[in-house]
């Protein structure tokens, strides 16, 4: 073989040449050895790959996004705060995430309620719970398009909805391109991500402690507040912030559900991009979003929300 | 007594008597919220006529052969595999590295690793991706190809990352002892002992990085050019511009692979495990 008449040739390291020539299994041990000795370089070869990959096409491209966000035109420009005066100055942008902030509060509670709701029955009254919890979760492995065109089916005039409406009687709806397709195409799609969240919390919950309540005089609502919902909060600022952070992002649903009427952040995002090709203004509007986003998550971790720690659980 | 604790009081009876009864129905609405969509999605995909009107005037497979011959579509389906199929191998590997290295390793840096491979999922899409189309083509001006692969891996590896990390720690370690008792190094009882056992979570966390890659739109959107669609591309431009009933047969094919690779997936590891997205 080549490589032996090359080993022998290589009288620095025989040994190693030796096992390299030898057998599959033998150059792994000599991989092996090579490594047990290094274990700093051990380490890197498993850990520096994906974290170089994450750096170089996440972490820094977020980085040049900021560059980007203070530059006018052309990119690589003179260094400006035009594109953020110009959204600030903007009454249009600021009604924009105004109503953006209103919409996802909205989709914020009533996923947290009906999603909430739907944990506690799965977890204290149902004995068939993983099959429960499929069927939560299937719907949202599907394409999330796909899942906002089935509502469009539903919801259009002469669509599902409206045609099951008339046939009882009563009058149709035409809810497709209104604000109320936009909050039903919201809570469709983040309904199971919350689940699981409420879910978890409650499972950990003692169940003990509600006995206890219960023994101790108080009602079903009283040890609900006082005992059940405390215990659980950290699972529920942890669905918050699940449902919360995609919606005020979104461009989807409020484009396909919502019409021209109904502008979200998102969509003038979208716009900047597709349309007018103003990348840094574009980019400077994903800041105004990261920063909400932020923000949101400080408050949500000082209020106890374990979106880490929960991953942590996991880990 | 207030009229609004009398009423309070009525409630908390209320709960206490039917309780059961009412979590069995709050179980049946919601589940019907989640189901009845994609039933119908379902059912459409058999209407006759072009526009989408219900109740449809008959069944037909019309839409299905319709599908079968637009080549539009289904080269839709075959550029998502050729970005979808690399996408997932290098994803799996990546999160299998990182889920050894944060389970096995102390290093410093250790936690950021983690940070940085759950942060993709925290991030609005939007600006992710906005952030990828300014350095992929602004900075660095990759091909299209390669941006949109390297997109889908960054999405995908917190799922995969997150799925396989607690195969890690369920794991016996002390087969590996054994191992090691029995004179293999590290890197052999990881080949020889640790991947036989992990690799159901591996696999499962390769099903749901697939699943993940094949109905990608955001990311994809924002960093592909003019070139071919992927499918959700090619569904988002059809339902903007031009809807026929050919767009529900489509919706049947993304729910089949979603539905059978989560099926498969939760057979080889826990279900709640899948559900962060």
């Amino acid at each position: 073989m080549a490589e032996r008449s090359d080993a022998a040739d290589e009288p620095a390291a025989p040994d190693r040449q030796n096992a390299l020539g030898s057998s599959g299994g033998g150059r792994l041990d000599d991989l092996a050895a090579f490594f047990r000795e290094r274990p700093r370089l051990r380490t890197l070869a498993v850990a520096g790959p994906p974290y170089a990959i994450l750096v170089l096409f996440f972490a820094i491209p977020l980085l040049a996004m900021v560059v980007v966000s203070f530059q006018t035109g052309d990119i690589g420009g003179p260094w400006t705060l035009s594109n953020y005066t110009e959204f600030l100055n903007s009454d249009t942008y600021l009604s924009v995430v105004w109503q953006t902030l209103l919409i996802s509060v909205q989709v914020t509670a009533i996923v947290t309620v009906v999603g909430y709701a739907l944990a506690y029955s799965i977890v204290r009254f149902s004995r068939r719970t993983t099959l429960l919890l499929l069927l939560v979760i299937l719907p949202f492995w599907t394409s999330y398009i796909i899942r906002m065109y089935a509502w469009i089916n539903i919801l259009q005039s002469d669509g599902v909805l409206d045609s099951t409406l008339n046939m009882v009687g009563l009058p149709a709806l035409s809810l497709l391109y209104s604000e109320p397709a936009v909050l039903i195409g919201f809570t469709y799609v983040w309904l199971p991500l919350a689940v699981l969240p409420f879910y978890a919390s409650l499972t950990n919950l003692d169940s003990d402690l509600i006995e206890a309540s219960k023994d101790l005089g108080a009602g079903p609502v009283r040890t609900f507040a006082s005992v059940t919902l405390p215990m659980t909060i950290n699972g529920v600022v942890t669905g918050i912030i699940l449902v919360f952070i995609p919606t005020f992002g979104s461009f989807i649903t409020p484009r396909l559900l919502g019409g021209t009427s109904n502008i979200m952040i998102g969509m003038v995002i979208e716009n900047q991009f597709k349309s007018a090709f103003n990348w840094p203004f574009g980019a400077a509007i994903g800041m105004v979003i990261s920063v909400v986003v932020v923000a949101l998550l400080i408050l949500g971790t000082r209020l106890g929300g374990g979106l880490f720690a929960q991953g942590g659980e996991e880990s | 007594m207030t009229r609004g604790g009398r009423l309070a009081g009525l409630f908390e009876r209320a709960v206490q008597a039917h309780a059961s009864r009412m979590a069995a129905v709050v179980i049946a609405l919601v589940i019907a919220f989640l189901w009845v969509p994609i039933a119908v999605l379902v059912f459409m995909s058999f209407a006759d006529g072009g526009v989408l009107s219900f109740p449809p005037d008959k069944l037909t497979l019309r839409w299905y052969r319709v599908f079968l011959s637009n080549d539009a579509a289904l080269d839709a389906i075959v550029t998502t595999l050729t970005i979808s199929v690399p996408a997932t191998v290098v994803s799996v590997v990546l999160s299998t590295m990182i889920a050894y290295a944060v389970n096995r390793y102390v290093f410093p840096g250790r936690s950021w690793l983690q940070l940085l491979a759950t942060l993709p999922i925290i991030v609005p899409l939007v600006v992710t991706g906005v952030a990828m189309v300014l350095f992929f083509k602004g900075t660095l001006g990759l091909p299209d190809y390669i941006s949109v692969v390297i997109a889908h891996v960054i999405r995908t590896i917190p799922f995969a990352t997150l799925v396989i990390l607690p195969t890690f720690l369920t794991f016996d370690r002390r087969l590996e002892e054994a191992s090691k008792d029995l004179g293999a190094d590290e890197l052999r009882t990881f080949w020889q002992v640790t991947l036989p056992n992990i690799f159901p979570g591996i696999v499962a966390g390769g099903l749901l990085a697939f699943t993940l890659s094949f109905n990608e739109f955001v990311y994809t959107y924002f960093v592909k050019g003019s070139g071919d669609p992927t499918l959700p591309v090619y569904i988002w431009n059809q339902i903007r511009y031009n809807v026929t009933p050919e767009v529900n047969v489509i919706s049947v094919v993304f729910l089949l692979v979603a539905v059978s690779m989560v099926l498969v997936a939760v057979s080889l590891t826990r279900v709640e495990l899948l559900a962060r997205r």
